[in-house]
């Protein structure tokens, strides 16, 4: 086994660069701009920023799966000195809404009221009650008495479809656009593709391989609490601070809603703990916003970590099945997928999660002569089911991978040769880019980036992959054994994620950048800045960020779907090219030249015959000394991408599996990731480590849990299982050399990418060791050693 | 009740209920960078020292804190910022809401022992929960971190 | 947590008192007080009765009832009389913070079935003192019917022994699905199995197929381990089935005793 020891986190010798530029800002690990502030805990979260005389906000939840409320008494609690309000369904407009933060129209459908007559979840909140305390706002949820008649649950979503008792009997409620919204017979969404005919494929195929694959419901334990506070100002405007992943459809959902007029509504986003897609809806705001224009003042409201688990979002339980044609040389000839989707209560990000499990997986393998992908995402009264990092391709890719290794199993042949055979290639494509995109139909694309085969490769290296000893024994009883997988995932919607930018020069000679674009603690702001920097040709300390504030910063569709660097990245750049060309001709104008002969080094405009004019004293003229020449010299611009170019990553683990127990531990992870040209090499690869371990998590701990009744069991860290420092043994990332000609200075994205391989890798591994296949997420030790047992007989 | 404890070197003089955790009494009194990230006692978001050991505030009950010194991260201040610097150089600041009880606990492990290994690192700070990083680059500023503090002393 | 009044005695009777007459509540490290919702009148911190030490008393070794699991983890007369045993049992419990929290006292008065501490306690014939009530075997302290009138004072342990700990769970820091605790004192030796999920208990069956032998063979290990699976209850919780625990208990058995006798 080759010594690994020496390698660092960077592709070899950048000599190989696709790109023929020296760069100054990008492509380097700048720290980011707020580390100090943030590690000596200054106020910067939603819960740190909170007016102290703000009324604290806390709900009445049901402790039905589903129940109609027959009547609510708040009169004792109204009675408690302190209490300014308890709101019931009553005093809510009854306008449907989604709470999904999602392009407009939403994809998702409106099935939502703020309050209703109807709850159906544990959890699901039946009222808002708003103190002058916290201790006066638990002690009146206490005595509001909610009478309810309680209902049916439907709780194994296997059973959802045509049972009897219908989860949203609401008149009301529909769809923006078709997108398979049956609610009489529990079906959120549905959706249906085939590329040529799947059957025939199928049958002509020499070898076959299906099963089916069921991941859980997973749950983000982003650090903070989800939190939000609302006030109206001096001009009577309500304005909501929020911990929120996108200001914008936070703002437009909640005036929508609530009827408010948009201008009078603002959103601002301050620090995040933590998003992972846990934030990429509505959920406290419209809370408080709704007692701030009840009352006029202020409100808060922090969610424990317990409300966390019960009433936010999870990932979307699936059933995924697969079924795969080879001919037996090899080649991969049909592919059928089919998903059950579990959206919970509320069909927030139904469609988009089912669409992503193909959209973002099936690419992987574009020479098959025919694929299909299926699926129905149905209703249950369990916790309502969200947006989650990889975003239905983890579990997508979980079920894909796990078949094509045995495929390549029952083929005879190493599962990374059968990889490379079939899968996609720089300047190739797939029908499949042009048919799904994310609630509609897809764009066309020809991947101009794709080092998939160098990940493949360099990971391969990396871990001394030999397919003839994938396993060995290390002690009594453990095991040493390998897996693997790929993936892929997108960069933004195209067409629907737009993200602005505003670069202005400030006397002085530095910059304000302003951009919706949310950071969630990823280092959007950051990157950003280099960006900016890399192309205005100026240091990166000469950029102020202030991002995500409906008033005073352009809009940005949020941070999700991988979005940010490669839409507002792009935005940004394009800003900062407009800006500099201002910069020129302000200077050419004030030294009398044409704009043609000057140039800009970062630091002073340069004519020929020898004129030149420092940016500092340039900076100083426009806005103080030139007269009628004075001006703000500022640029807004724009960007929508026309495809959303994936990131691609290869993905190795070695287990250390004890067949006495089942215990599996991760000795070491190792990734090689495209992402195109990264913009902060560290920051792309904190992403993907990150992203990694969530996905080991899923792989093999954690669980969400109900009992009989529907009641969430796993609603602590004492109950679900997330990963310490003590579980992994080592993640090691590469970064493949990589230039994508349509993103900013040839990035793409790197936000999701990492968490979608473990699953798939680890049950490959798994498989390695023991012969044995598992077919449902977490491998628990008793999953393990139960099927260890089965197989040996 | 009310009580004199001494935070960050300044004594307080602070009111409080006898049930009240020392986390909520901190926050209130305005000291934001004890975080609350659980209601277990899991995550170690809230980490504060007591007279130099690191607890959970979050379950420690403030009316034992009387008489006693107790550090946040800003009582620590050049320390962390220094730890920081280095947490920064990895991209391992990312939401930043696990760090000030992590920077803090980081501080501990320093004075506590001597040339840890790779594994008692591990140990030490495993009751600190971060979801962004994976824990790799975090450890790769401590092993820095703690190689820079041992350099010096 | 709701605490009507909280009082500080600095002397145990005085304690003891309170907890008796006036229906106080001991607060040891408080952290699993605090996640109950009921309302105490009157709670009693133990912390400045001075019980935080680990002795050798010539006899015996004495743990104070307000001893944090950290200082039983790092102390170097347990390590020296009991190997990695109390390391094994303590250490990997949530993070540090928790564990210079979570005292002697506390886990032993709580009786949780979950506590590796409590498992390794019984397994060590551990004796426990209650203040105004005398020296109790810590297998009759658990099982016995309990009101909560009573205050540990101290437990005390033999000088030492060969002793091993094994357990299994899903992360490291996480409650143990199972554990099981082998010791060999008073030249015999006591298998114990916790976690089940049910409290730990010592199984007479297997501690019998190791008997006095202070090196059995493989055999009488194998034996003990069956016996013990056969013997001890098993439940279903969140974490496992009964069915696993069944499964995995022999082999946590041999593994304690393999630790033991290392």
């Amino acid at each position: 086994m080759r010594d690994i020891s020496g390698l660092t986190g960077h592709a070899p010798a950048d000599t190989s660069i696709s790109s023929d530029k020296i760069f100054s800002s990008v492509r380097k690990s700048s720290p980011k701009i707020d580390a100090e502030g943030l590690v000596l805990g200054r106020p910067a979260y939603t819960d740190d920023l909170a007016p102290s005389n703000a009324l604290v906000v806390k709900l009445v939840r049901s402790p039905h799966a589903y129940a109609r409320i027959v009547s609510i008494d708040a009169s004792r609690a109204l009675a408690l000195p302190g209490v300014a309000c308890v709101l019931t369904w009553k005093d809510c407009p009854r306008t449907p809404y989604t709470r999904a933060g999602q392009g407009f129209p939403e994809p998702s459908p409106r099935d939502k009221f703020i309050l209703d007559e109807y709850v159906r979840y544990v959890g699901d909140e039946a009222a808002v009650v708003a103190a002058v305390d916290e201790e006066t706002a638990l002690k009146a949820v206490s005595l509001v008495d909610v009478k309810y008649e309680v209902l049916e649950p439907v709780l194994d979503f296997e059973k959802a479809i045509d049972n009897p008792s219908v989860i949203h009997p609401e008149p009301e409620i529909y769809e923006n656009f078709p997108i398979g919204f049956e609610p009489k017979r529990n079906i959120a969404a549905a959706y249906r593709m085939e590329v040529g005919k799947v059957e025939e494929e199928l049958a002509r195929s020499e070898v076959r391989i299906e099963g089916a694959w069921s991941t859980q419901a997973q749950c983000h334990v982003a650090l903070e609490p989800h939190a939000a506070f609302s006030y109206l100002d001096l001009q009577g405007r309500l304005n909501i601070v929020s911990s929120t992943q996108n200001p914008w459809h936070t703002r437009r959902i909640i005036g929508m809603t609530l009827g408010k007029s948009l201008k009078d509504i603002r959103v601002v986003k301050p620090r995040i703990g933590g998003g992972f897609g846990a934030k990429q809806t509505i959920h406290v705001e419209v809370f408080v916003a709704l007692v701030t224009l009840k009352t006029g003042k202020p409100a808060r409201l922090s969610l424990t970590r317990k409300e966390v688990f019960r009433a936010t979002f999870t990932r979307h339980q699936m059933r995924i099945e697969v079924r795969l044609g080879a001919s037996r040389s090899g080649e991969l000839r049909a592919i059928d997928m089919f998903v059950l989707s579990n959206t919970g209560a509320y069909g927030e990000h139904a469609l988009t999660t089912l669409m992503v499990a193909g959209s973002k997986t099936l690419p992987l393998y574009n020479k098959v002569a025919s694929v299909r992908f299926g699926g129905d995402v149905v209703y249950t009264n369990k916790v309502s089911a969200g947006a989650f990092r990889g975003y239905g391709a983890i579990q997508g890719l979980y079920a894909l991978e796990s078949a094509i290794d045995e495929m390549a199993a029952k083929l005879g042949m190493d599962p990374a040769e059968f990889r490379k055979k079939n899968m996609i290639r720089e300047g190739e494509t797939s029908e499949v880019f042009r048919i799904m995109g994310e609630g509609t139909e897809g764009v066309a694309m020809t991947v101009d980036s794709c080092k998939l085969d160098y990940c493949v490769r360099r990971g391969m290296e990396l871990v001394g992959w030999d397919p003839k000893e994938l396993s060995r024994e290390v002690g009594p009883g453990k095991l040493r054994a390998r897996g693997m997988a790929i993936a892929m995932q997108g960069s933004s919607i195209p067409l629907i994620d737009m993200g602005s930018a505003r670069i202005e020069l400030q006397d002085g000679g530095s910059f304000k950048l302003h951009v919706g674009a949310t950071d969630l603690g990823t280092g959007s702001d950051t990157i950003l800045a280099q960006i900016a920097a890399e192309e205005l040709g100026v240091e990166l300390k000469d950029i102020a960020v202030y991002s995500s504030d409906t008033d005073h910063t352009p809009y940005d569709t949020g941070a999700y779907a991988s979005s940010t660097t490669y839409v507002s990245g792009s935005a940004v750049q394009k800003a900062a090219r407009s800006l500099k060309r201002q910069m020129i001709a302000a200077a050419a104008a004030k030294l009398g030249v044409a704009p043609g002969e000057v140039e800009f080094d970062g630091k002073t405009f340069k004519a020929s015959g020898g004129k030149s004019l420092t940016l500092y004293d340039q900076s100083f003229n426009t806005l103080y000394r030139d007269g009628e020449a004075m001006r703000t010299l500022s640029a807004t611009e724009s960007f929508t991408g026309h495809k959303s170019p994936p990131p691609y990553l290869a993905g190795f683990v070695e287990i250390e599996l004890d067949t006495q127990t089942g215990k599996v531990d991760v000795i070491d992870y190792a990734a090689v990731v495209d992402s195109g040209n990264p913009i902060n090499p560290n920051l792309v690869k904190v992403q993907v480590e990150g992203g990694i371990l969530q996905g080991i998590g899923m792989a093999l701990y954690e669980d969400v849990r109900y009992s009989e009744s529907g009641r969430l069991l796993s609603d602590s860290l004492l109950g679900y299982a997330v990963p310490t420092r003590a579980d992994v043994g080592r993640i090691r990332v590469e970064i493949a050399d990589s230039y994508e000609p349509s993103g900013p200075f040839g990035a793409k994205s790197a936000g999701e990418i990492g968490i979608d391989t473990p699953p798939a890798a680890i049950a490959n591994a798994i498989y390695a060791a023991t012969g044995v296949r598992l077919y449902d997420l977490p491998f628990t030790p008793e999953k393990v050693l139960k099927a260890i047992k089965k197989a040996r007989g | 009740m009310t009580a004199t404890i001494v935070v960050n070197g300044i004594a307080e003089r602070l009111s409080f209920a006898p049930g009240d955790m020392l986390a909520d009494v901190l926050r209130a009194a305005g000291h934001v960078e004890v975080k609350k990230g659980c209601d277990t006692g899991n995550c170690g978001a809230c980490t504060v020292l007591v007279d130099g050991t690191p607890v959970l505030s979050c379950a420690f009950l403030a009316a034992r804190a009387e008489g006693k010194a107790v550090t946040t991260v800003q009582g620590v201040e050049k320390e962390a910022a220094r730890f920081a610097a280095f947490l920064g150089a990895e991209g391992a600041d990312q939401c930043g809401f696990c760090a000030p009880g992590f920077a803090l606990t980081v501080i501990a492990l320093s004075r506590e022992i001597q040339n840890p290994t790779d594994e008692q690192i591990k140990a030490y700070l495993s009751g600190n929960l971060c979801r962004c990083t994976g824990y790799e680059s975090q450890h790769r500023a401590v092993r820095r971190f703690l190689e820079a503090t041992h350099a010096r002393h | 947590m709701e605490i009507g009044n909280l009082a500080r005695p600095t002397d145990l009777d005085a304690a003891l008192e309170l907890i008796r007459k006036e229906r106080g509540v001991a607060v040891g490290g408080g952290l699993w007080l605090r996640m109950s919702s009921k309302p105490m009148g009157l709670a009693v911190d133990l912390g400045g009765l001075g019980l935080d030490y680990i002795r050798d008393s010539g006899g015996d070794i004495e743990i104070g009832a307000m001893t944090p699991f950290r200082r039983l983890e790092t102390s170097a007369l347990l390590a020296e009389r009991f190997g990695a045993f109390f390391r094994d049992a303590v250490g990997g419990v949530v993070g540090v913070q928790f564990r210079n929290m979570a005292t002697v006292g506390g886990t032993v008065a709580g009786r949780y079935a979950f506590a590796g501490l409590n498992a390794a306690l019984l397994a060590l014939g551990a004796k426990v003192v209650l203040r105004g009530e005398g020296t109790k075997d810590f297998a009759s302290f658990l099982s016995e019917p309990r009101n909560e009138s009573f205050l540990v004072e101290k437990v005390l342990l033999p000088s030492g022994c060969r002793a091993g700990y094994a357990s299994v769970g899903l992360t490291e820091g996480d409650f143990r699905i199972l554990i099981a605790a082998a010791a060999f004192v008073g030249g015999s030796w006591r298998v114990v199995v916790g976690a089940r999920p049910g409290a730990a208990r010592l199984c007479d069956t297997a501690t019998k197929e190791l008997g006095s032998d202070a090196k059995p063979s493989g055999a009488a290990i194998e034996k003990a381990a069956v016996a013990a699976a056969a013997e001890a209850a098993f439940a279903d919780d969140l974490r496992s089935s009964a069915e696993y625990r069944r499964e995995v208990c022999p082999v946590l058995v041999r593994r304690a005793v393999s630790e033991a006798l290392k």
